[in-house]
């Protein structure tokens, strides 16, 4: 987070995390796609002729506050493939709160496991304490077969404090639920840092209202979460 | 063994300290600016090609108001001769100043642009001129900031006919043909033609930001990354080089564990050794043909375990740096015919056919005689030891010449046998202390495996080298070339292959 109170800027840093081909880049393509354009910058992304990414995309969200602060949520993808090590732990560097997104395929369960292992060891080298840096979790291609039961998701979910998300993000199921679980928990970590409600007036509610304003969310349930102020979590 | 108990001193290798207060803030958390993301040149470049076709100045600054591109188009002559009258010079300066870094609001003088219904006009304002000319202002917006503002103008509004009385009435004496000379080379156009330009220009702008800000973006993450890894390297050389200490500490712990040892299985071995030459001499009485025979077999075998302990006493010597060569003048015949005649016995025992070759010239060298003669005595054992009953072992010592591999005068020691020869995978390793071809426990040769490592720790004290050809049951051939005369000696001999080479010397 960065909080300028000359400029009344308030930048937040989302990163999506997760194994390589999991659907990180695709969950921002389908934010992108269901945004209006003047509420958001291009999506930048950098891949390889075989679509993998290769340095990181960005996708920036942005609006202003009643009390007249600028909010940037910049949404980061790392690149997935066991190499670019070095490129994820730069670009998890400050992160506010991570999505990671999980192949729920059963076959993809090591793979799950050692991003995870490799997530929390890049937070720690990047200083940030495991501990504070909300986390979610996407259980992705939900579609596919030998994907993990429902109850199967419920025990994962009962493992551990992570809000858990199911989604075929190809077909943008589960993306804002995913993102609206984030940024929630993203606000409530700010919160709780520097005061936000308290001290550039902005609540939760006015906060995760403005992030969607300029999305398209039928047949979504951020709606009714929105309206009732509740959430995944 | 005082140092057993500090093996621990040099700390966990696993301790790590978060090395965010070390870097600088990441380019994907600092804002960018229009000239991270323009190639500035070539974009002045586009700008002016784009003027030039549309007949217009085009200025382009960055938030602070730097000027990234500014190309005057036509209104030089008209905006000079205005600026010439006091008043005039005044309201100009006003209205650039205005145009530059006035706000980007329909405040101060500037109102919303002509354009043609339901079109974006994304922040454009409209500025008069008091002469009658206008310009047109855009922002430049990237995700939400305001990164500059283009400017477009001054043009002739289609609709101008005389010079307006602003103008007149402040620049009295004015020549209004000459004006109105000036005024024609100025582009005349509808305000709406020109928003619809400025509209595309900043669709263009649009384009060359993203891909600027890509490449920039890409390229200094890459550094970055590039940086971390480097980081995430030298911390992984800094645990190899504390492990490495560590090892070095437990190899001096084992060098001194084997000499204290060796030295404490010395002592009462002489005293074994002793005893038993007194009871075969007879000194204590007179002993029966088979006790004799027992004595002499203990003697043997005593003397074997001696040469055993005297050779792991070596090692940890050398090991231990504590090996000093004195070199001498050395006859070569004299010494190689020594070594041979201590041998000959075991090689008749074994029925092998030992073969001496020195050559018809005397080869007078400076050397360490007893080190050289161990060489020489270990190389032989090692191949009467390796040699089947029945076969043959050669000794061969060239002439003083030339050295290619030495690069000085030098000359050789050879030792070939048609012994049971070494596996060619073995071969890098049997110059390793304690190393066995055959390391079971059922092997056919004694020995600790450490001939070979001393041989090596020896011939290379000398500035020489020792080489090894061999094939499995056909024999191998011991190389040993020395020089003339050796480099001055080191402080110590060092154990072989235990330390890595040097780095080569900085060009720069």
């Amino acid at each position: 987070m960065q909080l300028n109170h000359a400029q009344r800027e308030l930048t937040v840093k989302v990163v999506y995390y997760g194994p390589g081909l999991s659907g990180k880049t695709t969950n921002l393509q389908m934010i992108h796609a269901r945004t209006a354009s003047e509420g958001r910058g291009k999506l930048l992304t950098v891949e390889t002729h075989d679509d993998r990414t290769l340095f990181f995309d960005l996708l920036p969200v942005f609006f202003h506050t009643k009390g007249g602060y600028t909010v940037k949520v910049k949404l980061f993808t790392v690149p997935g493939q066991v190499i670019h090590n070095a490129t994820r732990r730069v670009v998890l560097q400050n992160a506010d709160a991570v999505a990671f997104i999980a192949d729920s395929r059963r076959s993809a369960g090591q793979e799950n496991n050692q991003y995870w292992e490799n997530l929390k060891a890049n937070m720690r080298e990047n200083g940030l304490n495991a501990a504070q840096v909300p986390i979610v979790i996407q259980f992705n291609k939900r579609d596919l077969p030998d994907s993990k039961t429902d109850a199967e998701l419920e025990e994962t979910r009962a493992r551990g404090k992570e809000p858990v998300i199911g989604a075929v993000a190809i077909r943008g199921e589960g993306v804002l639920e995913t993102l609206y679980a984030v940024i929630q928990l993203a606000y409530r970590k700010m919160d709780e840092q520097a005061g936000l409600s308290r001290n550039i007036g902005l609540s939760e509610a006015e906060f995760l209202k403005l992030v969607f304003a300029r999305m398209d969310l039928d047949g979504t349930q951020v709606s009714s979460w929105l309206a009732s102020g509740g959430g995944p979590g | 063994m005082s140092g057993a108990g500090d093996s621990g001193r040099q700390g966990s290798p696993r301790e790590e300290t978060p090395r965010l207060e070390q870097r600088p803030l990441s380019v994907l958390e600092r804002r960018l600016t229009l000239s991270d993301m323009l190639d500035t040149s070539t974009f002045a470049e586009l700008v002016k090609s784009f003027a030039e076709l549309y007949k217009l100045g085009v200025k382009v600054f960055d938030e602070k108001g730097n000027r990234l591109a500014d190309i005057k188009s036509g209104n030089g002559d008209f905006c000079g001769y205005v600026f010439s009258f006091t008043e005039g010079k005044r309201c100009c300066t006003q209205t650039v100043a205005r145009v530059k870094d006035g706000p980007l609001a329909t405040t101060q003088n500037a109102r919303a642009p002509h354009a043609p219904a339901a079109t974006k006009v994304h922040g454009m304002i409209a500025v008069p001129c008091f002469t009658g000319l206008r310009y047109l202002v855009l922002p430049i917006l990237w995700e939400g900031d305001v990164l500059g503002r283009v400017v477009f103008g001054p043009f002739v509004p289609e609709e101008l006919g005389e010079l307006p009385p602003s103008l007149t009435d402040l620049t009295p004496g004015i020549d209004l043909a000459q004006a109105g000379a000036y005024l024609a080379k100025i582009r005349r156009a509808p305000e709406s033609t020109i928003v619809k330009v400025l509209l595309h220009f900043a669709q263009l702008l649009e384009t060359l930001v993203a891909a600027g800000q890509k490449t920039f973006l890409t390229s200094q993450v890459h550094i970055e990354a590039t940086l971390e890894s480097n980081r995430d390297l030298e911390a992984q050389n800094r645990r190899l080089e504390q492990m490495n200490v560590q090892l070095k500490d437990m190899d001096r712990l084992k060098s001194s564990f084997l000499a204290t040892v060796s030295h404490e299985l010395r002592t009462p071995l002489t005293s074994i050794i002793g005893y038993s030459e007194m009871l075969s001499e007879g000194l204590v009485g007179t002993l029966n043909s088979e006790q004799t025979d027992y004595v002499r077999t203990i003697m043997e075998k005593g003397d074997t375990l001696l040469k055993l302990i005297s050779s792991i006493l070596d090692v940890t010597q050398i090991e231990a740096g504590k090996v000093r060569l004195t070199f001498e003048p050395v006859n070569v015949g004299d010494l190689v015919s020594s070594a041979v005649s201590s041998i000959k016995p075991q090689a008749q025992r074994k029925g092998l056919t030992l073969d001496l070759k020195l050559p018809a010239r005397a080869v007078e060298v400076r050397a360490d005689r007893e080190k050289v003669r161990q060489v020489m005595v270990n190389l032989l054992s090692n191949a009467v030891k390796f040699t089947p009953k029945g076969g043959w072992v050669q000794v061969l010592v060239t002439e003083v010449k030339f050295q290619p591999e030495l690069d000085a005068e030098g000359w050789q020691f050879v030792v070939q046998d048609s012994g049971v020869g070494i596996p060619s995978d073995q071969l890098e390793k049997i110059f390793q202390s304690f190393y066995q071809v055959d390391n079971s426990s059922t092997r056919e040769f004694g020995g600790a495996g450490l001939g070979l490592a001393i041989v090596k720790s020896y011939v290379e004290g000398h500035g020489g080298k020792v080489r090894v050809q061999s094939e499995l049951g056909q024999g191998s051939r011991f190389e040993v070339v020395l020089p003339v005369s050796p480099p001055p000696p080191r402080a110590v001999i060092a154990p072989p292959l235990s330390e890595p080479p040097p780095p080569p010397p900085a060009r720069f």
